[in-house]
């Protein structure tokens, strides 16, 4: 049997961050460089004064129907930024088999709130001396990595493959580059693919304040104390939120006459197999070659960056270093930037985030910034759009890099779909 | 008490009409839960008198009476024969 690669083109976008509740709010926000960085909750500021976070506003929750009140704070996430998505695909009017619609989630912690509830409720019965065995009888179905595939696909009613990816930052980027294969390859005419994390709860939150990346507060505005690629950067912020792209045959999607923010047509995926934590170039680059050969694309061909940049000391260089490699002449008039010194780091949503605001660039023409970069390091000599978006522009295609704690980094590509 | 816990649990959560359980004959599994529904309306008990009910699956095949009656001897064996206001159980050893 032989198949005909089917080309993958994105034909929603969902989007609830720090920035906003919505895929619009939250890029033109974005684009006007108002941050979402704030002192983090009183329960973890309690011991770590200095403690940032960039959270979801708390009216999120007014979209969720009565059931979906108790499931994990990242299941709810992805449940809302899922449904955005499908509505702006117009999904209503696919005309596709269930059995061939499939749901691919990327998290990095999963089940973290409910994780975190469970152990206060077992130590606090144990302090105050009652039985500490009554838990709630859902709580592992909470916690579970894949509950966020498994409340899209059920809501949903679709039943093709429901996959959960967790690579820690690369986890959604790997998840949408997996569900352009299997889509590519004819294992599905269209995947939901969502990015979810939400663990800005104490012992989490603590136990990421231990490896020593977390960014120091900056001393007059707090918003602008994530720093990527500036001198006095000092590491990145714990953010939390969802994306979610509906992905699906071109075919399809020029059936319904969709609109189509771009095709995903470039993913690459390697490993460092070096150090835990410190990023590696070599790996780095085998990536981003890698989603070049895969989309058939010269380094020339790419018009904008989304690049991981954490603003940690060691990640913001050797990145640099890796994009000068790729893009040789061409990173001069490349340009790159960091959008996580807006809405933070959201680990495993990072990816489907970052990828769903390249792709709104792609559309629009506007580059959003690297936000509060004033004093760019000496060692990151790449255009990084510093402090202010760049409209008007002509973008024929973009890239959004993601690289992981354990060495697993991931490039995807997208370009105007002609 | 007991009873009303449970009851309002059921109509709340599971959308089942309040005037079933005027049914004397109203059984468990008449209400339309399935095993995990059955440890989900429990775990509302459990939560107040902290302790777990074993064996949930057996109230299945008991009229809504005959459980209550069932949890409540349980809650009374584990307090010398009283039937504790949840509230007053805050913060005490079950």
């Amino acid at each position: 049997m032989t198949h005909t690669l089917q080309r993958v083109v994105v034909t929603g976008i969902g989007l609830l961050t720090p920035l906003g509740l919505t895929r619009q709010t939250s890029f033109e926000r974005l684009l006007r460089a108002d941050g979402a960085v704030r002192p983090a909750a009183p329960e973890i500021t309690q011991w770590l004064p200095n403690a940032l976070s960039a959270d979801v506003d708390p009216a999120f929750a007014q979209a969720l129907d009565r059931n979906e009140q108790g499931l994990d704070r990242a299941t709810q996430f992805a449940l809302l930024a899922s449904r955005e998505a499908l509505a702006d695909a117009k999904a209503e009017r696919w005309d596709l088999d269930p059995d061939r619609v499939g749901v691919y989630a990327g998290i990095g912690l999963g089940g973290a709130t409910t994780g975190e509830a469970l152990y206060k409720r077992l130590h606090e019965s144990r302090q105050a001396g009652r039985n500490p065995t009554v838990m709630h009888p859902l709580s592992v179905p909470r916690l579970m990595p894949n509950a966020a595939t498994a409340a899209i696909s059920m809501a949903q009613g679709f039943r093709g493959p429901t996959h959960t990816y967790s690579v820690a930052c690369s986890s959604s980027a790997m998840a949408l580059g997996e569900a352009c294969r299997s889509i590519r390859h004819g294992y599905a005419d269209a995947i939901v693919v969502v990015g979810a994390e939400a663990m800005n709860v104490p012992g989490v939150f603590m136990a990421w304040n231990a490896l020593r990346v977390m960014a120091k507060p900056h001393p007059d505005h707090s918003a602008a104390s994530c720093r990527p690629f500036d001198k006095d950067r000092s590491g990145f912020v714990l953010a939390e939120g969802a994306a979610a792209l509906v992905l699906e045959t071109a075919e399809s999607a020029l059936r319904r006459g969709a609109t189509i923010y771009g095709e995903l047509c470039g993913y690459g995926s390697s490993s460092d197999a070096e150090h835990l934590t410190l990023p590696s170039s070599a790996g780095q680059y085998r990536a981003i070659r890698m989603a070049l050969d895969d989309a058939g694309m010269a380094p020339e061909a790419i018009d904008y960056v989304n690049a991981h940049g954490t603003a940690t000391e060691a990640g913001d260089v050797i990145e640099s270093e890796t994009l000068a490699q790729v893009f040789g002449d061409h990173a001069r008039r490349l340009p790159v930037s960091s959008t996580k010194a807006l809405h933070g780091h959201l680990i495993g949503a990072a990816g489907a985030t970052e990828f769903a605001f390249s792709l709104l660039a792609l559309r629009s023409g506007s580059i959003p910034p690297t936000a509060y970069l004033d004093q760019p390091d000496p060692r990151c000599t790449l255009d990084y759009v510093p402090r202010e978006a760049r409209h008007g522009q002509t973008l024929r295609a973009v890239m959004s890099n993601s690289f992981a704690f354990g060495g697993s980094n991931v490039s995807l590509i997208a370009r105007r779909y002609v | 008490m007991l009873r009303q816990i449970i009851q309002d649990f059921v109509v709340q959560q599971f959308n089942v009409d309040p005037a079933e359980f005027d049914r004397a004959d109203l059984m468990v599994k008449d209400l339309g839960l399935d095993s995990l529904g059955v440890v989900e309306m429990l775990f509302e008990v459990e939560d107040l008198y902290g302790f777990q009910v074993h064996d949930p699956a057996r109230y299945s095949g008991m009229t809504f009476n005959d459980m209550v009656a069932d949890i409540e001897a349980t809650i009374r064996a584990a307090h010398n024969g009283q039937l504790p206001e949840p509230a007053s159980l805050q913060g005490k050893a079950a």
